[in-house]
C-alpha cells in the first residue's frame, strides 16, 4: 500500500507508471493492454512521463518501444533523459528501443505506419508502446476518417499483441476529439502561470473500467522525473465517524495551560494557535513537542526557521528538543521558503506522519500553506481534508496562524473557514499596559470540553512559558489596550497573585 | 570517388550526414532501415557503410552482420545515442562508433578514419 493510503492492488492487472502519485490518481495505474492518450502543450512533461513509464515497465521485466514521428531526434531525447535518475542507460537498446516512423508515414501513410508499429512490436516482443507524434500523424493526414481509422487500428494492434500503448500528443483541447472517444483513457497535462510561479497539472479526462481521482492534480518535473501530488481533498475528503482516542487528553507541555484546559487538549484533535508575529505561537508549539515520547512521536513541520535555529531556540527555553531528536522521538521537517506546491506539502506531511507514526504534530504556520494555495476556498477544503486525515491517524496537531495586526479592537482570522476546521482555538495577544507590552492567552474553544474562559497573562523566559493567574476584564483587553481595575496596577495585581 | 551507404530511420540525421559527406567529397546512398540498406548494398556496391543502431524492420547490428558476410573487410561505422559499452554487449564487429548527438567535424573524422582516408 502506498503512503497515500489507497490500496492500488485492489484492482485488476495494472501497468504501473513509475510516476510517484500518478498511480494513486489512476486508481492503481494504467490498465494493462489498453490504449491511452496523453495530451498537453510542449513543456508539460509528456516525453519525460512517457520515458518514466517505459523504465518502470522495464524494471518489472517488460520491453518497451518508443516510436516518434516528428519530435526531437532520439539521441537528443536520450541525452536529455540521461540526466533524470530513473534513466537506465544499460537498458537501451535491449529493453527500450527507439524507432523513427517519419519516413514510413510520409511514404506509406497511416496504413504503413500501423503496419510498422505492429511489426516492430512483434519483432522486439514489446509489451509497451510509446507513440510520440499523434498530432503530427493527424496533421499529415488529409482525411479525418483515416486518422480515426488509424487510432482504431492501433487499438486492434494493442489487442492482438497484448501491448499497452500511450499515445502522446501536443493537442490541448477542452472539447472531446473523435480519437479520444476511441481509447480507454485520456490524461491531460497542463501548465498555468497564476503569478510568477509556473504550475503544472495532470487531469484524468477519461478512464474506462476504473475509478480515478477526479480534477486537476499538481505535477512537478524534478531530477527524479515527473512527480504527481494528488489533491489532498480528493484522497482524504471522506469524513470518518471514527473518533480515535476519544476521551483521552494530551499535555501541551505547559502545566498551567493543561489545568486551564481541564486536563490538556483532547487527543487526535486539531488546535489552532492564533496570534500576531512574536506573540509566542512557535514557543507554545515547541512546548507541545517537548512532550514527544516513545508512545507519542513528534514532528515539527515548519517553513520559516531552519532546524538548527529551531532547536537552539528550544534549548534557550529550557526544552531539550535536540535530545528528543537524537533519540528518534522527534523529527524536524523544514520546507525552505521557495516556490511551494500546496499538495506537495500536504502529501509530504501526511506521508511523514504515517511513516513515522507521529502522534504530536506542530505545523508552523498555516500562512505558508495559504501562500502556496491557489485561492482561499481551496485552502479551506485542503485544511479540512488534512486535519480529517490527521484525526483518523490519531495524531494530535497544532497549527500556528499569524494574525496581521499587533493591536486591534477586533480579531479577524485571515483564512475563511479555518477556525471551523479546528476543534480547539487559542488566541495569543499583545496588550499595551503601563508603557510595556504584555502577552495574553485566551482559550476560545475546546472540543466537547469545559475550559477556563478567562484571559491569562503569560511570559516567556529561559524557563519557557509561565502563565500567570487570571488577568483583567476581557472587554478591555481584546482591544489591545489594558486598563487597571479601580486603580490597581498590573504589578500590584501580579504581587497579589492575581487575586481580586 | 568513395561511395558511402548511409542508413538511419531518422530523416534529419540522414539529411545532415548526406550534406556533410557530400561536402567532404564522398558520394552517398541513403536508406531508412536495414532492409533497404541491404537492397542498396547489392545494387550500389558502396565502399563503406554508416549504420544507425536502432532502426525498424532490420536493426544496425543485423544489417552489419549481413553486410560482413557479403564483404568481410568493408568499413562499418555504427551510430547511436545509447552508451557504447551497453551496445557492445550485443555487437562489436564494427570499425568505428559515433555517439549521437554528434558534431559535424567529429562524425566526419570518425568516418574518415574508418575509411582510411588520408584527410583524417
Amino acid at each position: 500500500m502506498p503512503a497515500t493510503g489507497i490500496d492500488v492492488d485492489a484492482f485488476g492487472a495494472r501497468l504501473r507508471s513509475g510516476v510517484p502519485g500518478l498511480d494513486v490518481v489512476l486508481g492503481g495505474g494504467f490498465l494493462s493492454g489498453a490504449v491511452y492518450i496523453v495530451q498537453g502543450v510542449p513543456g508539460t512533461g509528456k516525453t519525460i512521463l512517457g520515458h518514466q513509464v517505459c523504465f518502470e515497465h522495464i524494471r518489472n521485466g517488460g520491453r518497451a518501444l518508443y516510436v516518434t514521428v516528428l519530435s526531437e531526434n532520439h539521441a537528443r531525447m536520450m541525452r536529455n533523459m540521461r540526466s533524470l535518475s530513473f534513466y537506465d542507460a544499460g537498458a537501451v537498446p535491449q529493453s527500450l528501443y527507439y524507432v523513427s516512423a517519419f519516413q514510413t508515414l510520409e511514404q506509406d501513410g497511416l496504413k504503413g505506419l500501423t503496419n510498422l508499429i505492429r511489426r516492430e512490436i512483434e519483432r522486439l516482443d514489446a509489451s509497451l508502446l510509446i507513440f510520440d507524434g499523434l498530432t503530427a500523424s493527424d496533421q499529415m493526414t488529409s482525411s479525418n476518417s483515416k486518422f480515426k481509422q488509424f487510432v482504431h487500428d492501433l487499438q486492434s494492434v494493442s489487442t492482438v499483441t497484448d501491448c499497452s500503448m500511450l499515445l502522446l500528443t501536443s493537442a490541448e483541447d477542452s472539447t472531446v476529439l473523435p480519437e479520444q472517444t476511441m481509447v480507454e483513457g485520456v490524461i491531460e497535462l497542463s501548465r498555468r502561470v497564476p503569478a510568477s510561479q509556473s504550475l503544472r497539472y495532470v487531469e484524468v479526462k477519461k478512464f474506462r473500467s476504473s475509478d480515478y481521482l477526479d480534477g486537476r492534480h499538481a505535477l512537478q518535473i524534478t531530477p527524479a522525473g515527473v512527480v504527481v501530488y494528488p489533491r489532498i481533498e480528493s484522497i482524504y475528503g471522506e469524513s470518518s465517524d471514527e473518533e480515535p482516542l476519544a476521551g483521552q487528553r494530551v499535555g501541551t507541555g505547559v502545566a498551567r495551560l493543561d489545568e486551564l484546559l481541564h486536563g490538556g487538549l483532547p487527543a487526535a484533535t486539531t488546535t489552532l494557535l492564533l496570534g500576531p508575529s512574536g506573540s509566542g505561537k512557535t514557543t507554545f508549539g515547541l512546548h507541545f513537542l517537548s512532550q514527544s515520547s516513545e508512545q507519542e512521536r513528534g514532528l515539527h513541520f515548519g517553513f520559516y526557521e531552519t532546524p538548527k535555529r529551531l532547536l537552539n531556540k528550544a534549548t534557550s527555553l529550557g526544552l531539550d528538543l535536540a535530545g528528543l531528536q537524537k533519540k528518534g522521538l522527534l523529527s524536524v521537517d523544514w520546507e525552505p521558503p521557495t516556490e511551494r506546491v500546496l499538495d506537495r506539502l500536504g502529501n509530504r506531511l501526511i506521508d511523514a506522519v504515517r511513516a513515522q507514526s507521529i502522534k504530536r504534530l506542530f505545523v508552523d504556520g498555516l500562512d505558508a500553506l495559504r501562500l502556496a494555495a491557489p485561492g482561499p476556498e481551496r485552502l479551506s477544503r485542503f485544511v479540512a481534508a488534512l486535519t480529517n486525515e490527521l484525526r483518523t491517524l490519531g495524531c494530535s496537531s497544532m497549527f500556528s496562524l499569524e494574525l496581521p495586526e499587533l493591536f486591534a479592537p477586533e480579531i479577524r482570522v485571515p483564512l475563511d473557514g479555518i477556525s471551523i476546521v479546528a476543534e480547539n482555538l487559542m488566541l495569543l495577544r499583545y496588550v499595551e499596559y503601563g508603557g510595556s507590552l504584555r502577552r495574553l492567552l485566551a482559550i476560545l474553544k475546546v472540543r466537547d470540553s469545559a475550559f477556563d474562559r478567562n484571559l491569562h497573562e503569560f511570559a516567556i523566559s529561559a524557563g519557557g512559558i509561565a502563565i500567570a493567574p487570571d488577568f483583567l476584564q476581557a472587554d478591555a483587553l481584546l482591544s489591545g489596550i489594558a486598563h487597571a481595575r479601580r486603580g490597581e496596577t498590573m504589578q500590584q495585581r501580579d504581587a497579589n497573585g492575581g487575586e481580586t | 570517388m568513395t561511395k558511402v551507404l548511409l542508413v538511419d530511420d531518422e530523416v534529419g540525421i540522414l539529411v545532415i550526414l548526406d550534406a556533410l559527406l557530400s561536402d567532404a567529397g564522398y558520394r552517398t546512398v541513403l536508406a531508412g532501415n536495414g532492409k533497404q540498406a541491404l537492397e542498396l548494398f547489392a545494387s550500389e556496391q558502396p565502399d563503406a557503410v554508416v549504420l544507425d543502431w536502432m532502426m525498424p524492420i532490420l536493426d544496425g547490428p543485423a544489417t552489419a552482420r549481413a553486410i560482413r558476410e557479403l564483404r568481410p573487410q568493408i568499413p562499418i561505422v555504427m551510430m547511436s545515442g545509447a552508451d557504447e559499452q551497453a551496445l557492445q554487449l550485443h555487437y562489436r564487429d564494427y570499425s568505428a562508433f559515433v555517439r549521437k548527438p554528434f558534431r559535424a567535424a567529429q562524425a566526419l573524422e570518425a568516418i574518415r578514419r574508418a575509411l582510411g582516408d588520408p584527410a583524417a
